[in-house]
């Protein structure tokens, strides 16, 4: 209900289904060869743009699928130079750390009351907080744009990363709270015994506790960050200001396909940092992801 | 003595150094314009400005702002509606847009002072508004007819003459397997430039007429030259997939010689001439009239402000500043690193045989109509754009999608005064 | 429901509150409160506001009442993208989900060394940027070089040849739709796997034992233990249908016509292309409504779970 799509980060439960002594069956054989050609569908469209970033412009124009004649350097250099990238990523990476800055510790701190703090005024403020994981973002975009105008901070980094952690703050309270209703009491009883106020206890026991809950929300913020489109199209204008997904979706729109092999390279370049970080950390991304989605 | 001489000299070298940066910085202009000034054919021009300008003005700081495409405009106008925030110079098409920007009192006259500048008429009417002049477009760009040479010539064709002659060539064209023309309208825009040719030939001037809602935009002329460009496109005159490709996917179609002719803005100049983008000799041309029931002629040109400058309110106090910018920006020496727009400055050669062609055609015209896109107010210019790319779906009745957009223009701009 | 009883020791009869407690307390939800009062709430009520007026962010506001919801049930690009909220959530549902349950079983079914790499290539292109997904997209569906049109030259086969994948009304939603589903696929897959990992192990054994083949399997066990889970991705599905923008708008678009326009999209060109802001705001306002329908059918569904 209320966490539908939270769950308290607990250990993983014994794998079962998996039968790992058995021999292998022709079944088996089938299946995992249909599997790895599904899967070779899925890295198909990474391959292409290598074929076509290779060519000159006239090569590409005349035989777009004949092997290369030689491998042009150039197509990614000028892709370089036009989508700049390095750029985009650093305004990416400001935007991923601002965003988690602001949505974690109010969400904990929310989060954390929600669950050990129960009273009939702390239900009221968390169903007004539940509220916004509700409303698209879609919803409010007109009159936050036309008040980040009115405020100036539209077209500035910290105007697009304040309304994505508000965004993102009903969630991880959610979380949060379904996390420290999981933990034991013992030890914040038995701290409190001891004199300790609700600010030490909160600090020197809870959050070093919900140390696995934070390592998520720091995954998947920052995720959500680094592939957000729709708010940083709308509330950011100067190129200067441009994420790495606004700077490939402009060069998408201004130079398009008219020089394919220098788009191509172009996209080679912007897929790059993307899956470079999730061959190094697919296997946390992924646990993180399920954690953010299943009810345990 | 000679101690003397060295710290003279020490002075001397120290007064070298520091002068500039001492006296440097005087006035600072801030510049919003849509271009990168990085090393890309189109952006030279922009990078080459901004550097040069700065370098023979030391003392004038440029703070250079590219906002991109559609950040230019939407910015710009959004600063213009709140009226604080405003650049001294911004890069603007001029017309009505800027028009707006002028009544609404935002912007620097000055007339006094761009009056005698050299450049075509045409480009310093774009920077005209009720009489005052607002800044400079040192470059213009017209629409026409880019027809691939070789095809023409091979198949014993003429570019041609009248609209009439048209259903002919395609058809010979089509027989050879070849696409008659390039369009690209899966980005909406690009069908725009010969359905305003169209509309002119059968109406003369019924686009100014219908913006200053004198007649509806599903009067005679507009009806009739979409159901032209209906025919056409039902013919396969655009080949059988105009509507997925891209703009620049019509672009290779005109760089491997697959289509024989495009109608688009000359800004095309640079990238067809380029040798490293098409191996095909292209040529520029303008667009044709009816050979009999029509009103528009060859010499009414659809055109538009490809660079253009115009300076704000902000800038009162550095109108000395501003105007040398602008004097600058329409000089020889700063436009000379343009690749391929037309050049309103004379004294600036033409690079290319196609620009040399399409300044050729923009010398000739009598009279000027501005792009519509540019010209209309935002709230019915995209839809304008869908309505046109509605003609390509075959189900369509453009009477009725025509219609459907007057009756948008009627809800924003305002309904026909009889 | 929420208030369901958890384990919080703090409530219990006779605690003495500190004094303080309210004060911590307030302090705690002050900040979450804050944000979201500036970045929500305001809006929120703004988007009631504005989708009253007409207003083109140039123009003073004029009060227009319900005119602008009128306007919007008679604006076809609007309807379009009601429609497709509907059919892409029903062919995501129809579609993406089997398709998945399938991969994820036969991942989890006969797991070998295999199916670690292969899980994580299934969920690369879920992470993948929309930008670069949807450039990736065009490269496959492109008239005259994209690889579908050349693998048909290749074979001869005319109508694929001269296919218009993107241009053709009746095609570009599906285009885009097969770029979504190897797009966003990849999540149920691993979420499909999670809980498939998760049905004790003795009952395959004993289904194995009776003989029963893997689709028997599937069907009758796994199946019926990831009822829970397939619900939940399937209103997952249906919100995804009300919010997508990203991939449609950057193939196409929306178009041609209004062939692939979605509410996103609509209210995105209203508002910020042909800067009608009333328009726009109403779109957020049914968008809002569709979702708040959406999330009590979500919450029926955890009910009947717990049931």
């Amino acid at each position: 209900m209320g966490e539908v799509n939270t769950m308290a980060v607990k250990p993983d439960r014994p794998r079962s289904i998996q039968g790992t002594r058995r021999r292998h069956r022709p079944a088996e054989i089938i299946v995992t060869v249909v599997l790895s050609i599904l899967a070779l569908f899925v890295i198909f469209p990474f391959v292409i743009p290598f074929l076509f970033a290779a060519k000159t412009q006239l090569e590409f124009a005349y035989h777009p699928w004949a092997w290369p004649k030689s491998f042009q350097v150039k197509n990614f250099i000028d892709a370089w130079k036009a989508v700049r990238i390095d750029k985009g990523l650093i305004n990416t990476l400001i935007v991923c750390i601002g965003s988690i800055v602001c949505t974690i510790p109010p969400a904990a701190l929310s989060g954390y009351v929600f669950a050990r703090y129960r009273s009939r005024f702390t239900e009221i403020l968390f169903y007004l907080i539940l509220i916004g994981y509700f409303i698209p973002v879609q919803m409010v975009l007109v009159p936050l744009y036309k008040m980040e105008v009115a405020t100036h901070i539209n077209d500035t980094l910290y105007g697009l990363f304040l309304p994505m952690a508000a965004f993102g703050i009903p969630f991880w309270t959610l979380i949060y709270r379904s996390f420290f209703k999981s933990l034991p009491n013992e030890l914040a009883e038995a701290a409190r015994i001891d004199g300790a106020g609700h600010w030490s206890v909160l600090f020197r026991i809870m959050f070093p506790l919900a140390q696995p809950a934070t390592v998520l929300a720091v995954l998947l913020v920052f995720i959500g960050a680094w592939n957000d489109y729709l708010l940083s199209l709308v509330l950011l204008t100067d190129q200067n200001n441009f994420t790495m997904q606004l700077r490939v979706a402009s060069f998408l729109n201004a130079y398009g396909t008219d020089r394919m092999p220098r788009y191509a390279a172009a996209a080679i370049i912007s897929a790059a940092p993307t899956v470079i970080l999730y061959i190094i950390g697919h296997r946390g991304i992924i646990k993180g992801t399920l954690a953010g989605a299943i009810k345990e | 003595m000679k101690k003397c001489n060295v710290f003279v000299l020490l002075f001397l070298m120290f007064g070298l150094i520091a002068a500039p940066s001492l006296f440097a910085a005087n006035v600072t202009l801030t510049i919003w314009g849509r271009d990168i000034p990085d090393d890309s054919a189109d952006h030279l021009y922009v990078r080459d400005l901004i550097a040069g300008f700065q370098a023979k003005n030391p003392d004038i700081k440029i703070n250079y702002v590219a906002l991109g495409d559609p950040g230019l405009m939407d910015k710009t106008k959004i600063t213009m509606a709140s009226g604080s925030g405003l650049p001294d110079i911004f890069q603007t098409w001029g017309g009505s847009v800027m028009g707006g920007y002028a009544d609404a009192g935002h912007l620097l006259d000055l007339t006094a002072e761009l009056k005698s500048v050299p450049g075509s008429l045409a480009a310093q009417q774009a920077m005209t508004w009720k009489g005052k002049i607002y800044g400079v477009a040192p470059f213009f760009a017209v629409a026409g007819i880019f027809v691939n040479e070789g095809i023409f010539k091979a198949n014993n064709l003429k570019v041609p003459t009248t609209i009439e002659e048209f259903d002919k060539v395609c058809d010979t064209l089509l027989a050879k397997g070849i696409q008659p023309f390039a369009c690209g309208e899966k980005d909406k825009w690009p069908a725009l430039a010969l359905y305003m040719y169209l509309v002119n030939r059968y109406g003369g001037d019924a686009s100014a007429q219908a913006a200053a809602r004198k007649i509806p935009y599903n009067s005679e002329p507009f009806v009739k030259a979409a159901q032209l460009y209906q025919s056409w496109i039902k013919k396969g005159y655009f080949g059988a997939t105009p509507l997925g490709e891209a703009y620049g996917d019509a672009q290779q179609l005109m760089a491997t010689g697959k289509a024989a002719m495009h109608v688009t803005g000359s800004w095309m100049c640079a990238q067809y001439s380029n040798p490293d983008f098409t191996d095909q000799t292209l040529g520029f041309y303008a667009f044709p009239a009816f050979k009999s029931g029509g009103v528009g002629t060859v010499y009414d040109i659809m055109g538009m402000t490809d660079i253009g400058f115009a300076a704000t309110k902000a800038a009162a106090g550095k109108k000395d500043a501003v105007v040398k910018f602008m004097k600058y920006a329409m000089s020889v020496e700063a436009c000379q690193s343009d690749p391929g727009r037309i050049c309103s400055v004379p004294g600036v050669k033409a690079k290319s045989t196609l620009t040399a062609q399409a300044s050729a055609v923009f010398a000739s015209a009598k009279t000027v109509t501005f792009w519509w896109d540019q010209d209309l107010p935002p709230s019915v210019t995209s839809p304008l754009n869908d309505t046109i790319q509605s003609f390509f779906l075959p189900e369509t009745d453009v009477k009725k999608a025509l219609t459907a957009f007057e009756t948008l223009c009627v809800e924003n701009i305002g309904p026909v005064k009889k | 429901m929420v208030v369901a009883a958890g384990g919080s020791a703090s409530r219990k009869k006779g605690h003495k509150r500190e004094r303080g407690t309210t004060l911590f307390v307030f302090l705690c939800v002050l900040p979450a409160l804050v944000f979201l009062a500036i970045f929500l709430y305001y809006p929120i009520v703004e988007t009631f506001r504005i989708s009253q007026v007409k207003t083109t962010g140039l123009s003073e506001e004029v009060f227009v009442g319900l005119d602008n919801y009128r306007k919007l049930f008679a604006d076809e690009e609007f309807l379009a993208g009601l429609r497709h909220v509907f059919s892409w959530a029903f062919w995501s549902i129809v579609i993406q989900l089997p398709l998945s349950f399938f991969i994820a079983f036969g991942l989890t079914y006969y797991s070998n060394r295999m199916s670690n790499t292969l899980r994580a290539i299934f969920y690369l292109a879920n992470i993948l940027p929309s930008a670069i997904t949807a450039m990736l997209g065009k490269m496959v569906f492109a008239p005259n070089y994209g690889i579908l049109v050349t693998i048909g030259k290749v074979l001869g086969w005319k109508w694929l040849a001269s296919a218009d994948f993107l241009g053709n009304p009746k095609f570009a939603f599906w285009s885009v739709f097969v770029i979504a589903t190897w797009a966003y696929a990849g999540f149920y897959i691993i979420y499909f796997m999670a809980r498939m990992e998760q049905i004790p192990r003795d009952l395959r054994e004993a289904a194995e034992l009776d003989g029963a083949s893997a689709l028997r399997y599937a069907w009758s066990i796994v199946l019926p233990d990831l009822s829970y889970a397939i619900r939940i991705c399937a209103v997952l599905c249906t919100v995804g249908s009300l919010k997508l923008f990203d991939l449609p708008y950057l193939m196409t678009t929306g178009g041609p016509g209004y062939a692939t326009v979605t509410l996103g999209i609509t209210l995105y060109r209203h508002g910020f292309i042909n800067w009608n802001y009333g328009k726009a705001a109403a779109i957020g306002v049914v968008i809002f409504v569709l979702s708040l329908v959406f999330t009590i059918i979500q919450f029926t569904i955890g009910k009947g779970k717990d049931a």
